[in-house]
């Protein structure tokens, strides 16, 4: 060691500086994650998430009767025994809506983290390679984003089938282009930073730096993308079902049993419609609820 | 209270100002209890280190703080009125007539989307002047800031105008009201130095027709020096020191501005000649608790009094103001202790050969249709252990240099960028692993050259695996010693960069540059995103690094007390070309100079207070996309030779051995000093 580089006293300088630093990230951290559960509308979305949850995961233990199989009266008002009614197969409306949590809570998580993660390599791509790939990329994702997102979807499940899969696939493909818009905004913004440059003169790969160096500093828009279009996979799952695109009629799935009932209403039977669409509402905006929550500390980092 | 509290007639007095920011429902203490006060037509300057309350201090003299800030004791009173006490409506009335303040960056005090004309012209609006004649005085107050053709300044967008010119603007709307108190905050940070000296110039002149008081905020030392009559040096939300502003540079009396000083390379000191100072510790954490003397945990001088009571404020007989120090009488004891630092870096033999070595160097972007030649025709070479020092003001291509030479940006067809006498390809990713390993880069901010998501050791440990071919268990170990040699701990190996303060993350970034034992190192402004003391610690790291490892530096820098600290020969840039280049010696005292060089170094206020003739540059720096024909500075020269400078361009001329010039002009020509014009002396 030269004697130059001896200043007096840097040690201090530095054991002040990391004890600082560290206790102070560590309450900011804190701080913000209580400012966050205090939130009510995090404390709502959570709850009712759960108990959604809980209910695609013991719906037996939940629902009082059969959902297929059970038959009572047909198209009951909500009374003591049947407390969302009973459908115009005499099924208990109840128990259907809980079963039919389950179709749901599969096929949209799995929808947006798939379609988030198509995005995140697209618009990775994107946004790290620029040029002549960019510029063509984004055409077509602005022309994709242009065209209605439930037509597109119907369209590919009449011509490949009707199945979870492919409903998880179409969700996964209809969003890519979504997510690789907000992912591609958020690489370019890094990627003129230095540390890309310093990867660059040290020789790593562009594989390397656009999924070791750059990723790590994209994930929060990543996540909050993903919470959000976990919101709109149950919303576009339910719609396309709504459609005819989804399980067969005696199936319990939200969307079917609101298209299978609706014609209904006019005779004054609401609640086998109401029920199982404000099941879908619920959902919807429980998570958007916690999306919110999400992106408001995610978005401060 | 000292006689300045109780001089009367004080334009601005501030008085035991108390100002908390509450944080996370915490309330931490920025002021803790300022007093100072100045005359009408006195310029008073506030300097101190970042976090030290100067800019709080500027805002609460107009009770301008942000939301989370407040007064929480103590008075500021502008011309006997009460800020700190005043109604809403009061205090709008008071700061549109009686006080006004230039931030430091003026694209942002002005509104984008309207003409120049109509916000200045809306100052005057505000004042209760009718349409026509608020027009009137608005092209009146443009004259006043010496902007030549104010009818057609009024036309343009903010955009449409230089950095300079946005910032006279500025300057107008805030005489606009003829005010009281004038508060101008780090005003020529952004700008360029040449249109800093501008700036300050007209700031002089301006002071000079109005009786405002001047409150002046600066982290450059050498401005307040220049500008100011008196000067307090704040540290922790204390003014620690004050006086006229001479006689506190030139024999400071508190440890803190002694310390200060000697950690600016000043006086034309040399990295061969002796290291730089460096104050024992860091600035206490913003709203710590600092009962008695604030500068208590890194003072030299520090004993058990500094450590139970508060210093008092001891006037200074021979020269006005004050000291908070107990023993501002031992002042000497802290000099010598600096003294004693001693430095071991050995100059560089002249016999060293030269590692690289740049020829017809060229770089033409390519936009929308133009070329636009950021280098042309750089040659240039560099010897190993040498430091080449690369000056020049923004858009003269130093940093494109550095990406050309680095391979970030692929040189043009013709140029060479040689390595050891091989040439190298123009891309980073063309080249070998050798050569890769040969040349690295210190950034100038190190937040965005550190991955953030990343810790210290990984940083590290990748570099040296990616660079030496080194790996696991080895490459750890390398990287530990490493870091122990840069004077970082294995703990902080295990933190992410933004736990780390700023001069340890350079610290990091440099220790990665260094992983891989670096032939060349280029440097791009290492140091202007830290605070002085910060500064000398990182140029005393790089000097003996430099003489340890026989690295070659490219030092790109705008701060002359920099680059003739740390640099052997140095290379003056103008609009992508070398004007001049030379060793430093012949750069800064041997001359005769460039017209460019002579210029920028003539703008360049001195902390030491010597007085140069300033070299005004006429017009703005013309656009590489349109260069002038003929030597492409004769635009600006004040040594131009009609029907010779703006017909042919000039050939690099030798004015000594190894001393360059891009003029047409000999040396003996060059020597004579220019007939200074009408301006004022710096």
């Amino acid at each position: 060691m030269s004697d130059v580089t001896k200043s007096q006293g840097e040690d201090e300088v530095i054991t002040l500086a990391v004890a600082a630093g560290v206790s102070e990230r560590r309450q900011a951290r804190k701080e913000s994650w209580r400012q966050i559960r205090r939130r009510p509308s995090f404390i709502i979305g959570v709850v009712i998430v759960t108990i959604w949850v809980l209910c695609a995961l013991f719906p037996d233990a939940i629902a009082p009767f059969d959902p297929l199989n059970y038959r009572a009266e047909l198209n009951q008002p909500p009374s003591g025994d049947h407390f969302f009614g009973t459908d115009k197969g005499g099924r208990d409306v109840f128990s259907r809506v809980i079963a039919g949590a389950r179709d749901v809570l599969k096929i949209a998580p799995l929808a947006a983290l798939l379609g988030v993660f198509g995005g995140v390599i697209l618009g990775m791509l994107m946004g790290y390679l620029r040029g002549r790939f960019d510029t063509i990329a984004s055409r077509i994702v602005e022309a994709f984003i242009s065209l209605p997102v439930v037509l597109l979807g119907l369209l590919a499940i009449t011509t490949l089938g009707n199945s979870n899969w492919v409903v998880i696939g179409v969700v996964a493909t209809l969003f890519t282009p979504i997510v690789a818009r907000t992912v591609r905004s958020a690489v370019l913004a890094e990627r003129d930073l230095d540390y890309v440059t310093s990867a660059r003169l040290r020789g790593e790969s562009g594989a390397f730096i656009m999924f070791r160096e750059i990723l790590p500093n994209v994930m929060g828009p990543i996540i909050v993308e993903l919470t959000i279009r976990v919101g709109y996979a149950v919303f576009t799952v339910a719609t396309l079902s709504f459609l005819g695109a989804g399980p067969p009629p005696p199936s319990p799935d939200w969307g079917a049993q609101v298209s299978d009932n609706y014609n209904s209403i006019v005779a004054g039977f609401w609640w086998s419609t109401f029920f199982p669409a404000a099941a879908i509402a619920s959902l919807v905006v429980a998570v958007n609820l916690i999306a919110d929550a999400v992106q408001s500390v995610l978005g401060d980092s | 209270m000292t006689a300045d509290q109780t001089r009367t007639g004080a334009a601005l007095e501030v008085e035991d100002l108390k100002v908390v920011y509450t944080v996370r429902g915490i309330d931490r203490e920025v002021l803790r209890g300022v007093s100072f006060s100045v005359a009408p037509g006195e310029a008073y300057g506030l300097v101190g280190e970042s976090g030290c309350g100067k800019s709080t201090c500027a805002f609460a003299a107009v009770r301008y703080l942000p939301r989370n800030g407040r007064i929480v004791g103590g008075h500021v009173r502008v011309g006997g009125r009460d800020v700190t006490s005043m109604s809403q409506k009061d205090l709008q009335d008071f700061r549109a007539r009686e006080a006004s303040m230039v931030y430091q960056d003026p694209a942002q005090a002005l509104n984008p989307t309207l003409r120049i004309g109509a916000q200045v012209t809306e100052s005057f609006l505000l004042l209760g002047q009718k349409k026509a004649q608020a027009r009137a005085s608005a092209l009146e107050a443009l004259r006043k800031v010496r902007i030549a053709d104010p009818e057609r300044v009024m036309d343009r967008y903010p955009f449409q105008l230089s950095g300079g010119m946005q910032q006279r603007v500025v300057i107008a709307m805030a005489l606009a009201c003829n005010p009281k108190l004038l508060v101008l905050d780090e005003p020529t940070t952004g700008l360029d130095a040449t249109v800093e000296a501008e700036v300050l110039d007209l700031v002089r002149v301006l002071r000079q027709e109005s009786d405002a008081a001047v409150v002046m905020i600066a982290h450059n030392l050498g401005i307040i020096r220049s500008l100011c009559d008196r000067v307090g040096v704040m540290y922790a939300g204390r003014i620690v020191e004050e006086g006229p502003s001479g006689e506190v540079f030139d024999s400071p009396r508190h440890p803190y501005t002694v310390g200060l000083l000697r950690s600016l390379p000043r006086h034309g000191a040399h990295k061969t000649e002796s290291a730089l100072a460096t104050i024992p510790g860091i600035l206490p954490q913003i709203g710590t608790p600092l009962p008695t003397c604030v500068y208590v945990d890194r003072c030299p001088l520090a004993d058990d009094v500094c450590q139970t009571q508060v210093p008092p404020k001891v006037p200074i007989a021979d020269r006005g103001g004050f000291a908070l120090c107990h023993h501002s009488d031992r002042i000497p004891e802290v000099e010598a202790q600096l003294d004693a630092v001693q430095i071991s870096v050995l100059s560089p033999s002249d016999d060293s050969p030269d590692v690289l070595e740049l020829s017809a160097v060229s770089k033409t972007f390519h936009q929308r249709g133009h070329d636009i030649p950021a280098l042309v025709g750089v040659d240039l070479t560099l010897a190993a252990g040498d430091t080449l020092g690369i000056v020049g003001e923004s858009g003269s291509g130093k940093s494109t240099l550095a990406k050309t030479i680095l391979g970030i940006e692929a040189v043009d067809d013709g140029g060479v960028v040689a390595l050891d006498g091989s040439e190298l390809a123009p891309a980073t990713n063309d080249r070998s692993a050798d050569s890769k390993r040969a040349m690295q880069m210190v950034f100038q901010n190190p937040d965005s050259a550190l991955n953030r998501s990343w810790s210290v050791r990984r940083i590290l440990v990748r570099s040296m695996q990616k660079l030496t071919g080194i790996g696991g268990e080895e490459a750890n170990t390398k990287v530990e010693a490493l870091a122990a040699h840069l004077r970082l701990t294995p703990r902080h190996l295990d933190l992410k960069p933004r736990q780390l303060s700023g001069g340890l993350k350079q610290r990091v970034a440099i220790a990665r540059a260094f992983a891989g034992d670096p032939r060349i190192v280029v440097c791009d402004e290492p140091t202007s995103a830290l605070d002085v003391s910060v500064q000398a610690a990182i140029l005393n790291l790089l000097a003996s690094l430099q003489s340890e490892n026989k690295t070659s530096y490219v030092f790109i820098t705008h701060d002359m007390g920099v680059v003739r600290y740390l640099a052997d020969r140095i290379a003056v840039m103008y609009l992508g070309r070398i004007m001049e280049i030379g060793s430093t010696d012949q750069i800064f005292d041997d001359g005769p100079n460039h017209p460019y060089t002579e210029a920028l170094l003539s703008a360049v206020p001195s902390v030491d207070g010597e007085v140069r003739t300033r070299i005004p540059l006429a017009g703005e720096v013309p656009s590489p996309a349109n260069p002038p024909a003929g030597c492409v500075f004769h635009t600006r020269c004040h040594r131009l030779v009609a029907g010779l400078c703006d017909v042919t361009e000039p050939e690099p001329i030798e004015l000594a051995p190894g001393h360059l010039s891009r003029c047409h002009l000999d040396a003996a020509t060059l020597a004579q000093p220019v007939k200074p014009p009408a301006s004022v002396s710096g």
